[in-house]
């Protein structure tokens, strides 16, 4: 339809194909065969797109579903800024990692696996997607409370001068001293 | 909560109980074809060369047959609609049964990928033991052309060695198809468009046998296997185990002959496949007639009504279609609940769809004229009377609808239709239908509570909760179901899904 994000797919695809790189690789490492090497290769090459690719982008449009326990992937791939921000640079970096694995018949079902979600996220290059980390929502700001109402008052209330304070209990109502402010009932 | 052991059985004994049987019968065919290439007769020679690949491989690829054949039976929706209405076949249990095809499907399709693994690993130690134990005393069982020939399993040996063969060629390209099949939904076009792979697959499946590596002996009465030859290769040896096999020790008759299997795929998968295609076919012709869109209501938060008409449409409560609009995408189909059904007097029907992704919000500007004006638009028929017969046949005595929404405006969706419900109730057919109450509350429905109140006034009843909304609800009301209620009240829960 025209909205497909190439670079979901292209994740999905390159995880499976690191986990398929990997499985071949242990095979191929486990049996001894001559040429266990490549095997070994598959292994490493399989742990680490499986690193790259667990972390998923986050959508340019509609709700992104983190993959569980992503959070620190997502902190180290985002380390790496524009390399693994832009999928030029990954589309290239799995051709790169794929060709080794074509050397073995063990490691050659990842390697062409590899090879097409290369192709995948070169697709959604060319379209301009780009990845983004999935970061868990800082706390929205409360509306700060202003200073003033969080200590107690520093000064006393206005008071007349000490001789009008004083009990004149002769006088009283010489006693009796206007209030600078108007004292009302309270309202609710 | 504490789950009580009768509303668990009531609400998961069924599919744990398919899931059981599900598991033994891959189990039983796994251990009895592992059992078969090892120590069967007619595998004896093979066995020695190659071993436990041959074993496992083997029986990950009876597993694969018989997983294969079961995927497809699931997603014959026709039919599973066909026995869910007939109710001399299928009781509750199986239509809440049937309601989990799509959860069955899934675990067939998980099984697949997982014996795929094991069997092309195991087929990849056969490889090299083909050429490892080369077998001068049988060529024909040998799969190398030499000894050490794939040795090493690096390529283009051994690359040439795999695509020689029909069986290398297909394997890999049925693993490619597996791999771009098993995308998640996370995108539904792409699902979509890569799941319909499955009729290459099986094609390629069914070939993938063809002009076999591994073969069986076919003379066993007549070269019983580990039988003593007259012409062994060390003459030092011979005289001694003519003395030892002197006293009629089975002798080789003859040569051992062997043959390749004849490819048994398609005795598993061809029907199961005839009745996906026949089932594909039917619901293309049935989608073939046109429908005429009636009425176009919109109502608030985003929501359209569309109320349709068909030649020769039935459906039932409950039931859901399927959508297809060329003119937005010709293949994309989307699942809608019938809000509104046909009945005797009234044949439209009705959904309500709300626009979240791109098809609804393209098929919604199709529908409506910009700019948006809230009017009714193609007020074709304007029939606003609902249903007060057709609901024969069904044993409901309370109704209990609780309806959770966003904003108070979504309100607007059904506020025709409780209005219309209310009216009727209350003036003329309060004897029939009982008094009917309502009650509206701010904030998150308290689900226990509210159980609880149900299950009070519902004692030792059997009380269906079908839910139809996120996960969180949806997983909060299945433990709730599951849990221990002092009422004694057993709540049979069931969810929407579209499968």
């Amino acid at each position: 339809m025209g909205k497909i994000e190439w670079a979901m797919w292209a994740n999905e695809q390159a995880l499976a194909s690191g986990l398929i790189l990997l499985t071949g690789g242990i095979v191929g490492v486990a049996g001894q065969f001559r040429g266990w090497q490549f095997a070994a290769y598959g292994v490493a090459a399989g742990v680490f797109v499986c690193l790259l690719e667990y972390p998923r982008g986050k959508r340019s449009k509609g709700t992104s579903v983190a993959r569980t326990g992503q959070y620190c992937f997502t902190v180290c791939v985002k380390a790496f800024g524009p390399l693994t921000r832009n999928y030029y640079v990954r589309a290239f970096l799995h051709a790169a990692i794929c060709v080794p694995g074509g050397f073995m018949l063990a490691t050659v079902l990842g390697c062409v696996c590899l090879g097409i979600a290369s192709l995948i996220y070169l697709a959604a290059a060319i379209r301009g997607e780009h990845w983004e980390p999935i970061l868990p929502r800082t706390e929205t700001q409360r509306k700060p409370v202003p200073p003033s109402i969080k200590n107690p008052p520093s000064n006393p209330p206005p008071r007349p001068p000490p001789e009008m304070r004083r009990k004149r209990v002769d006088d009283l109502e010489g006693a009796a001293y206007d209030n600078p402010i108007p004292v009302t009932a309270n309202e609710y | 909560m504490v789950v009580s052991v009768r509303s668990w059985v009531a609400n998961e004994g069924g599919k744990h109980l398919v899931l059981m049987l599900w598991l033994g019968a891959n189990t039983w065919l796994f251990v009895k074809t592992f059992l078969l290439y090892s120590t069967g007769q007619q595998y004896y020679y093979l066995y020695k060369m190659l071993g436990l690949g041959l074993c496992i491989s083997r029986a990950s690829a009876s597993v694969l047959n018989l997983n294969c054949s079961l995927v497809l039976l699931p997603m014959c929706r026709s039919l599973l609609t066909f026995f869910r209405g007939t109710h001399t076949v299928s009781s509750r249990k199986t239509r809440r049964l049937l309601d989990k095809s799509k959860t069955f499907h899934v675990a067939c399709g998980v099984a697949i990928c997982i014996f795929s693994v094991v069997h092309v690993s195991a087929h990849l130690a056969n490889v090299v033991n083909f050429s490892v134990s080369f077998s001068d005393d049988f060529p024909a069982l040998n799969l190398a052309r030499y000894r050490g020939e794939m040795f090493s399993l690096r390529l283009p040996c051994s690359l040439i060695g795999c695509f020689s063969s029909v069986p290398g060629v297909t394997g890999v390209l049925l693993v490619l198809i597996l791999f771009l099949m098993f995308t998640s939904a996370s995108n539904y076009e792409i699902f979509w468009y890569t799941h319909n792979l499955f009729i290459v697959f099986y094609i390629i499946l069914m070939v993938h046998m063809v002009g076999g590596a591994l073969k069986y002996q076919t003379n066993i009465m007549a070269h019983p296997p580990g039988c003593f030859r007259m012409n062994q290769s060390s003459s030092a040896e011979q005289g001694e185990e003519l003395k030892q096999h002197e006293d009629g020790e089975r002798r080789c008759r003859e040569e051992a002959h062997f043959q390749p299997h004849y490819p048994q795929t398609w005795l598993w998968v061809s029907a199961p496949l005839c009745l996906y295609c026949a089932e594909r076919f039917y619901r293309y012709i049935r989608s073939s007639d046109p429908v005429t869109i009636v009425t176009i209501i919109k109502h608030p938060c985003d929501v359209m009504e569309l109320r349709m008409l068909k030649k020769n449409f039935q459906a039932r409560p409950g039931q859901y279609i399927l959508l297809n609009c060329p003119g937005v995408s010709s293949f994309e189909n989307h699942p809608f609940t019938l809000t509104t059904c046909p009945t005797e007097n009234k044949e439209t029907f009705g959904i309500h769809l709300r626009v979240v992704g791109d098809w609804t919000e393209r098929f919604t500007q199709l529908l409506l004229p910009q700019p948006k004006i809230d009017v009714e638009v193609l007020p074709v028929v304007q029939q606003r009377r609902y249903p007060n017969d057709g609901w024969t046949g069904f044993r409901l005595q309370r109704l209990y609808f609780v309806w959770v929404c966003r904003e108070l405006q979504s309100f607007y969706w059904f506020a025709e239709l409780l209005c219309a419900l209310h009216h009727k109730v209350s003036t003329k057919d309060i004897e029939k239908y009982g008094p009917l109450a309502s009650r509206l509350q701010v904030g998150r429905p308290r689900w226990k509570l509210l159980l609880d109140e149900i299950g009070r006034a519902n004692k030792q009843k059997r009380v269906g909760v079908f839910c139809c909304g996120p996960k969180g609800i949806s997983r909060t009301l299945h433990r709730l179901c599951n849990s221990a209620c002092s009422s004694g009240t057993t709540f049979e829960f069931n969810k929407e899904s579209f499968s």
